[in-house]
């Protein structure tokens, strides 16, 4: 009865909610139109008890998760009895209903900051900021209340279906929220951006003040497509960490203009240039945002993350279409108000510099929409279907990252207007020796294998063997991203000195207390060059894992040694293990130095499967074992192998729906800085099959040289990023005196 | 493919090679047989788009299984790939073959990267040979200013900005 009522409530409220939402458009537009103060104030209202119907809708939702409530379809679809906590929760986001009410909610909520803090202020541009967040909530409050309703229920069930076991994972339930924090946080830029072009009002305000929520939505976007990297790597098994799946893809595109936006709108900021440019950007992030959901859920292009081809494809396709065309038209009509400043002075410029690095950005993303797309391309041009694997990605986006890495580099030193010969000598010529030295150094080191594939990638481009040619320059990434990082590294640690030696003189300040100041008077400025290091570190540890990886696959028995590169692993030997809602054997293998023997570390790996409790027998029994006890007595050892026997009968005669496998791969990381050679590699151990009885398992062993690098690069990133959106005082001056001279144009309109 | 590697002298690794030498080189050559053909099939579990080698799943171990045997019976690489091809489509190489139409794919990016460079150096450099608005010529006299001009006065605070 209770539960009827949360459902109901849940039910009316999406309903509610888009009522609400619709009149906040209405509001909003007829308060646009007439200069009402009332109407934009009702519309903001309405916002906010949207915004509240959402989170009760949720909260519902929510809430027929942790009562095992499997009448409701979603539930019985995502969640199960044994479905630990935190999983229950996290199973809100596991489907597609859940998905789209958790980014309705994330955008509702930014809605109210936004009318929040917006109350005083940009009070020309809120009109009709809040009808293009309005209109989008409402775009996702019709998916919920007519396509995808997450409160049908059907008949009681005693059971649910579960999560995918591959998403129980901690990093998984960061993963999508994080992302949807960036997909919708770029609706608010966005939002001005068309409201200060509808306005003819295309200054620097509109950008200025949403600033902060370009950061911020970029900020948790690449935090999200890093977390999902880093669960890719510990829960897949393959070894790697980016597989550029349409999704991934997808997220990456929006990350990759949304860095362009960000560093273009500095253009405008002091020149009053690229005003073009920028609305376009901000226009491809949101429209790019969108363009993920489409992409996967209409099905043309098929994903492993596409929870099923579904109804909302269609809707999405149209929304997309809307925005972006939408938006295309009003920008052109507008390019009278979006006339440049000022011009270039130099071809050798910081703005130049910057052009180049929004055509790397764009281009990169582009070549990724191309790839990602091509089999639809393929298939209409030619009636053949090809699939898009990594290699492809992986090659032709090389000559793109390469460029990207050395313009990090440029564009923060070269001079603002025009580069004179001292100032390029100045910034680049001890940076520049550094990278030729380290190129040089590592092509010296393996002379013989480089001057093989020179000779192998002049013999490819004479024959026109495209395939080839790529190949053999993949070979060179890594000494060139060495070099070319190493570049980076010495100019930000350039900027750093030349700030901190100004202070020391100036202020008679120690190093230290300079260091600490320069950053915290310049947070904008120094926390951009912290993440261009933690870029540097990201590009180290994707070249050198992807380039020096070793793999071994090799069957042992307990107690057998492997040797792989310099490390010999034992496998000591292996629990049969029946926990929460898998059963299946856990092996530990040490791990130790292969010259001196020194013991390392230990590694735990398993492979699991989970039993589908749909069939009762299996329920039963899988149950019956839980209750055992601990793992180690002999008979709970014979429980577990039981259920071995059970699966593989029950699997004869209903094939493989009966269990669902995944693996708990296990890592040896290096973290010390003392073992040099070894630092940040990781030994990674995945099992491909254990035998129950006697323990004999096939192991996939990678050593991953530098990959920690990535993680490491990560936080790194996280850092400057935090450090470049703290409040600043510099920054505030500027914007207040920014929206001191707007409020006064306002007045005088 | 010759491929660069990590030189750190370890005892390890040259009791490996050493091993390694006293294979047999036919099956030496199986195995990059088999690494060819397993690099560039598809694992058709419908998963990431991974090969046969990298994939993780259930199914791509029974695949490394079928090309396996295939190499036993003789098969080269290319024949297997060729023969999976036959069966199966060109969907499942993991990468289009970089002719006809696909070399669109291979080589649009890298074009276009080529042709904005190009177009946006001439650009720039266009820009930078017209100068944008009625910029005085140097020693002579400056434009009568407009004080009420919007657009002038946020120029101004912008440079002013620069400036601080």
């Amino acid at each position: 009865m209770l539960r009827d009522l949360t459902n109901a409530i849940g039910h009316w409220a999406l309903f509610l909610g888009l009522l609400g939402a619709a009149w906040s458009v209405v509001a909003a537009l007829l308060g646009a139109r007439i200069h009402g103060r009332g109407l934009q104030r009702s519309a903001e209202r309405a916002v906010l008890a949207t915004s509240g119907l959402i989170a009760v809708a949720t909260g519902c939702l929510v809430a027929g998760f942790l009562a095992d409530d499997f009448r409701l379809d979603y539930v019985y679809h995502y969640s199960s009895t044994s479905q630990p906590l935190p999983y229950k929760i996290g199973a809100l986001w596991g489907g597609q209903a859940g998905s789209l009410l958790l980014w309705v909610l994330i955008l509702s909520v930014m809605a109210c900051v936004m009318v929040g803090t917006n109350q005083r202020k940009n009070r020309a541009l809120m009109p009709w900021a809040t009808a293009v967040v309005g209109a989008t909530i409402t775009f996702f409050l019709v998916l919920l209340n007519f396509i995808e309703p997450p409160f049908l229920t059907s008949v009681a069930r005693p059971d649910g279906v579960g999560l995918n076991p591959q998403l129980k994972n901690y990093w998984m339930m960061i993963h999508p929220p994080c992302l949807y924090l960036g997909y919708v946080g770029f609706t608010i830029p966005f939002a001005f951006g068309i409201s200060a072009l509808v306005t003819r009002r295309t200054g620097d305000i509109w950008f200025r003040t949403t600033r902060r929520w370009t950061v911020f939505a970029w900020f948790f976007l690449g935090t999200g497509v890093l977390l999902g990297a880093y669960w890719a790597y510990i829960e897949l098994g393959w070894g790697g960490y980016w597989a550029w799946d349409p999704v991934e893809n997808a997220s990456l595109m929006p990350w990759l203009t949304g860095t362009a936006f960000l560093h273009s709108v500095m253009i405008q900021e002091r020149k009053g240039m690229l005003k073009v440019w920028n609305a376009l950007l901000v226009i491809l992030t949101f429209s790019l945002s969108i363009f993920g959901t489409f992409l996967t859920r209409s099905g043309i292009i098929s994903s492993v993350h596409s929870f099923a081809t579904s109804d909302i494809g269609p809707a999405f396709g149209v929304f997309l279409a809307l925005v972006f065309f939408g938006s295309l038209v009003l920008l052109v009509s507008r390019l009278d108000n979006l006339r440049s400043e000022h011009r270039l002075e130099s071809v050798l410029s910081r703005e130049s510099s910057f052009l180049f690095n929004n055509l790397i950005l764009v281009g990169m993303a582009a070549t990724v929409l191309l790839l990602t797309t091509f089999p639809m391309f393929s298939e209409l041009a030619t009636g053949r279907k090809v699939t898009m694997g990594p290699p492809i990605f992986n090659l032709v986006n090389i000559p793109w990252a390469l460029l990207l890495l050395a313009l990090v580099g440029i564009g923060p030193l070269i001079a603002w207007r025009k580069a004179s010969r001292e100032n390029l000598l100045r910034s680049f010529v001890a940076p520049g020796l550094v990278a030729v030295w380290v190129l040089l150094l590592l092509l010296i080191l393996d002379a013989r294998a480089y001057l093989a594939s020179a000779g192998a990638l002049l013999g490819a481009l004479a024959r026109l063997d495209v395939y080839t040619a790529f190949q053999q320059f993949k070979t060179f990434y890594p000494a060139i991203t060495f070099a070319l990082g190493a570049f980076v590294l010495a100019t930000v640690a350039i900027e750093f000195w030349r700030g901190v030696r100004v202070r020391v003189a100036n202020y008679s300040e120690s190093v230290m207390l300079a260091l600490g100041r320069l950053v915290w008077r310049n947070k904008r400025r120094y926390g951009g060059y912290i993440v261009h290091v933690g870029v540097v570190l990201v590009f180290f540890g994707v070249a050198a894992s992807g380039a020096y990886q070793i793999e071994a696959v090799r069957e042992l028995a307990p107690g057998e040694p492997l040797i792989v590169d310099d490390y010999l692993l034992r496998y000591d030997g292996y629990r049969l293990v029946a926990e929460d809602d898998y059963f299946g054997a856990e092996a530990t293998l040490s791990v130790h130095d292969g010259a001196s023997g020194e013991r390392l570390g230990t590694v735990l790996t398993e492979q699991r499967y989970h039993p589908n409790l749909m069939f009762p027998e299996l329920r039963e029994t899988f149950q019956h074992v839980k209750a055992l006890g601990e793992a180690g007595s002999p008979q709970y050892a014979e429980g577990v192998a039981g259920l071995y026997r059970l699966v593989t009968l029950l699997e004869r005669q209903a094939g493989r729906e009966v269990k669902t496998p995944s693996t708990e791969v296990g890592i040896h990381s290096s973290l010390s800085p003392l073992a040099a050679s070894r630092f940040a590699e990781d030994v990674y151990v995945m099992p491909l099959a254990i035998d129950p009885a006697t323990g004999r398992a096939n192991f996939r062993v990678f050593v991953n040289p530098m990959v920690n690098f990535l993680w490491l690069g990560g936080l790194v990133f996280v850092l400057g990023a935090h450090l470049a959106v703290l409040p600043d005082a510099r920054e505030r001056r500027r914007l207040d005196a920014a929206m001191a001279l707007e409020e006064r144009s306002v007045a005088v309109a | 493919m010759p491929s660069p590697s990590r030189s750190r002298g370890r005892p390890a690794a040259l009791v490996l090679a050493a091993l390694l030498l006293v294979v047999p080189a036919a099956a030496a050559d199986d195995a990059a047989e088999y690494d060819l053909a397993a690099r560039t099939i598809l694992c058709d579990c419908g998963c990431h788009p991974q090969s046969v080698h990298d994939c993780a799943c259930a199914r791509a171990a029974e695949m490394r299984d079928e090309i396996r045997a295939r190499i036993e019976q003789g098969q080269s690489g290319e024949q297997v790939i060729a023969s999976y091809v036959a069966e199966h489509g060109e969907a499942i190489r993991i990468t289009p073959v970089a002719r006809g139409f696909n070399l669109v794919a291979w080589l649009g990016p890298l074009a276009g990267l080529l042709a904005a460079a190009g177009a946006l150096v001439l650009v720039v450099r266009r820009w930078v040979r017209t100068p944008h608005g009625a910029r005085p010529a140097a020693g002579g006299p400056a434009p009568p200013l407009a004080p009420d001009d919007g657009a002038y006065r946020e120029r101004l605070r912008r440079e002013v900005e620069e400036l601080r």
